[in-house]
């Protein structure tokens, strides 16, 4: 009865594009879990889908551009790309308001410390989104004063590449984002250790 | 030059130990640093505090520490570097082809400014000649790019003011010449479109419609902006009179550009030194003389109004240039159509040539400067013969601009620095490369 | 024709395609910039840019692709002739870009050349913009300006080490798989 186990996200209701795709095969995230944690981990009650659902419809995003992306994470408050309609045009300014890190831009050394500051006067539950190839891997900077990747100092859910991401591509992350948490895939700092 | 402009030519800017000013605001320890005043230091009413690198104000990551007596600003000092990219040292190490990516990214508002004047430096010291096609695109495309960061700043800046709704406006252009960008490059913002020689592709069928609706929209747009600022009281109270900088002190601390001339200094180099084909069409360049954030913006909103002419000019002429080459012939330098390719193995030769190792550029250095939105911004290149430039600097006129701050903040309130920062329009990226 | 014989210091010129280079000694900067801006007109200083030069001419490039004007396309290489760059006193030179604000935008470079550990007199009582710029160029190159009220480290972090835009300091980053870049 293996195959009627769900073991795969898609099976808990995730509707992204990528994991409905028929000849995907299984996501780092679904293989390292494994079948068995996948369910324990998914498996959700209907309180914690109600508290999940909520958290979801209200992600409030802190403001935290740096570079270029940060015009273009602008761009999805505006009308055209209005992020209002998913209840987070409420960037807040002050860390301890804000759910969501959209790390959008190059982060320098000297940076570094101020995110990792940021990251941590944030309150549980709290997700990172790396925006940008420069947040997520040091994009085409590779050198003594890009750090290669913000997933070095703080743990990182959503990737996004492009230079820079395209509003859409931007809502896309958002909304995977989204998903994962509504059927119950933890916050990266569960996975990963809030120290990395 | 007009009646306004009176640049000095024997004014000294003083170092004085014991803080006398001769007429000018610059503050005479450091320039850029607004010293707590000596009755203050020891009180315990100075509160210093910090205006972080991450801050609500949307310029990006500018760390001011701001000592405060009450409400009021009495020391300001500015750290930068928060962005700082290597841009500079990053370039020395990739062919002047692959380079053409890295100089879009530093003013990341107004990158088309950025990448034109790096093309430029490098056609300059090869001696090659741009095809007039390409020239008027590139004029088009940096003056809807001039729009463009207008349009951020006064969005940002109302934003910043609590005119919200401005925010929705602007960006509600701005989507529209997002758009004209993906149609002629592919990509809304830092798109690689100006190449050395010329332009990457030709311009696509269509783009000319699509513009001229554009630049029959946009004066419509600005009046809805003038419609909601102009004359509104808090906007007027908030803006005129604060941040004050002479035209002494502006050419003094080095502003270029709208700064500039929104301290009374009629100087553009669109007119006073024209590259590409700024000689051949008409267009007013705004100077108003009180030097305060209110003049900024008007400078900037009217320059809008003065680029949507020029984008006019431009399309009157590029319309009749159909089938004209966009960019420069020489093999050498540029690369080949992607048809020839497959046909002729010189053109597969010296398409591999120039992406693997690069075109060499003769022994020389160079500085060019452009009118860029913020102001004069310039790529001093130094090649050594070879394919990768030796030593590329960017002038940011950012950088400069900053340094403008502490001048600017003489008796200002908290309230006020928010709005002379913003009014400075520095762009993090620009400022720290 | 501007005299550039008379600026303090004057050591040579050199006219260019943008704007003529005027090399002074090093002790005398300050003076001629006083005089540039005085005497000459060049109210503005645009920019403060310092080159190393440590390491010029060792790759041994050769003019192959010569400017349009002067490239014989019958005869691509040297013939077998290197023509190497020309020579550089010291290690590092100074430019000073200046701007007078006149019809025509007349700009001239000043140059001195600078060793290691040599200091060069600060402008900033000349022109203040120069505070961030002579800052950054401290930071970068490690040139010291004496008279500066004010240098410290203005785009690196405060406790950095090195001066990161020398020819002797690596592009540091990490090695990418399969990248030819060291």
């Amino acid at each position: 009865m293996a195959d009627e186990r769900p073991t795969r996200l898609r099976d808990y209701g995730l509707q992204s594009e990528r994991l409905l795709w028929p000849t995907k095969g299984p996501s780092r995230f679904e293989q390292e879990m494994g079948a068995e944690e996948l369910e324990r981990a998914l498996g959700l009650t209907t309180l914690e889908k109600a508290v999940r659902w909520a958290q979801t419809k209200s992600m409030w995003p802190d403001t935290f551009g740096l570079a270029c992306c940060a015009i273009e994470m602008m761009s999805i408050v505006s009308a055209r790309y209005d992020i209002a309609r998913f209840g987070m045009e409420a960037f807040r300014s002050s860390p301890r308001q804000a759910d969501l890190l959209i790390v959008s831009g190059r982060v320098a050394h000297k940076m570094a410390e101020p995110l990792r500051q940021i990251y941590d006067q944030m309150l549980e539950p709290k997700w990172v989104i790396a925006m940008g190839v420069c947040a997520s891997s040091g994009g085409m900077f590779n050198n003594y004063t890009i750090l290669q990747g913000v997933d070095r100092i703080v743990p990182v859910d959503i990737y996004i590449p492009f230079c820079p991401p395209r509003p859409e591509a931007l809502m896309e992350g958002i909304i995977r984002l989204h998903e994962a948490h509504q059927a119950g895939v933890p916050p990266a700092y569960e996975r990963v250790g809030v120290a990395t | 030059m007009s009646a306004t402009a009176s640049p000095p030519t024997t004014r000294r800017w003083p170092i004085v130990a014991d803080g006398q000013y001769d007429g000018s605001r610059i503050p005479s320890r450091v320039p850029t640093v607004l010293d707590v005043p000596e009755e203050l230091r020891s009180s315990e009413d100075v509160l210093q505090i910090n205006f972080g690198p991450n801050h609500p104000s949307t310029h990006g990551v500018l760390r001011l520490i701001v000592d405060l007596h009450g409400e009021e600003v009495v020391g300001v000092s500015a750290v930068i570097g928060y962005l700082h990219t290597g841009f500079e040292k990053s370039m020395e190490s990739k062919t002047y082809w692959k380079g053409v990516t890295f100089p879009e990214r530093i003013d990341y508002v107004g990158y088309q400014n950025n990448g034109l004047v790096y093309v430029l430096a490098v056609e300059q010291l090869l001696e090659l000649e741009v095809p007039t096609k390409a020239k008027w695109m590139r004029m088009l495309l940096c003056e809807l790019n001039r729009i463009h960061s207008h349009l951020v700043f006064l969005g940002t800046s109302a934003l910043e003011l609590g005119a919200i709704s401005m925010f929705w406006y602007c960006f509600r252009e701005r989507e529209m010449l997002l758009d004209l960008s993906e149609l002629v490059t592919g990509q809304r913002m830092h798109t690689r479109y100006f190449q050395v020689g010329g332009l990457a592709e030709d311009i696509p069928p269509g783009f000319y419609g699509e513009c001229r609706k554009f630049v029959e929209w946009m004066p419509h747009a600005l009046d809805d902006y003038k419609g909601i600022l102009d004359r509104n009281e808090i906007w007027l109270e908030r803006t005129q009179g604060i941040g004050v900088l002479s035209a002494q002190d502006a050419i003094a601390l080095g502003q270029t550009g709208p700064n500039l001339r929104a301290s009374g200094v009629d100087w553009d180099l669109r007119r006073d030194q024209p590259y590409l084909h700024y000689d051949q069409v008409d267009f007013k360049v705004p100077v108003y003389a009180e030097g305060d954030v209110y003049s900024r913006y008007r400078v900037r909103l009217e320059e809008m109004a003065s680029s949507t002419n020029i984008v006019r000019q431009c399309l009157d002429k590029l319309e009749r240039m159909e089938g004209m080459p966009w960019i420069a012939d020489d093999r050498k330098v540029v690369l080949p159509p992607r048809e020839e390719l497959h046909t002729s193995m010189e053109s597969l030769i010296h398409h591999f040539k120039i992406v693997t190792e690069g075109f060499r550029v003769p022994e020389g250095e160079i500085y060019v400067a452009v009118e860029s939105p913020r102001g004069e911004s310039g790529c001093y290149l130094v090649s050594d013969g070879g394919p990768k430039p030796w030593r590329i600097h960017f002038r940011a006129p950012s950088f400069v601009a900053l340094e403008a701050t502490a001048t600017c903040l003489e008796d200002a309130l908290v309230a006020d620095l928010i709005a002379v920062v913003g009014s400075l329009d520095a762009v993090m990226g620009d400022t720290d490369r | 024709m501007t005299d550039w014989l008379r600026i303090p210091g004057y050591v040579s010129h050199r006219d260019g395609r943008e704007m003529p280079t005027v090399t002074v000694e090093t002790g005398r900067i300050r003076e001629a910039c006083e005089h540039a801006r005085d005497e000459l007109g060049f109210q503005m200083c645009v920019d403060l840019v310092a080159t190393d030069y440590q390491g010029w001419g060792g790759q041994g490039v050769s003019g192959y692709i010569g400017t349009a004007s002067g490239r014989d396309l019958m005869k691509p290489m040297t013939q077998g002739l290197q023509a190497l760059p020309e020579i550089k006193p010291k290690r590092f030179s100074i430019s000073y870009h200046l701007l007078a604000l006149r019809h025509g935008a007349p700009r001239v470079r000043l140059r001195c050349w600078v060793d290691e550990g040599e200091r060069v007199p600060s402008v900033i009582s000349v022109w203040p913009t120069c505070d961030w710029h002579e800052r950054e160029q401290f930071d970068l190159m490690g040139i010291v300006f004496e008279g500066h009220p004010n240098l410290e480290r203005l785009l690196m972090p405060e406790d950095w080490e090195g001066h990161p835009l020398r020819k002797d300091y690596p592009i540091g980053g990490e090695p990418v798989r399969f990248s030819d870049e060291e």
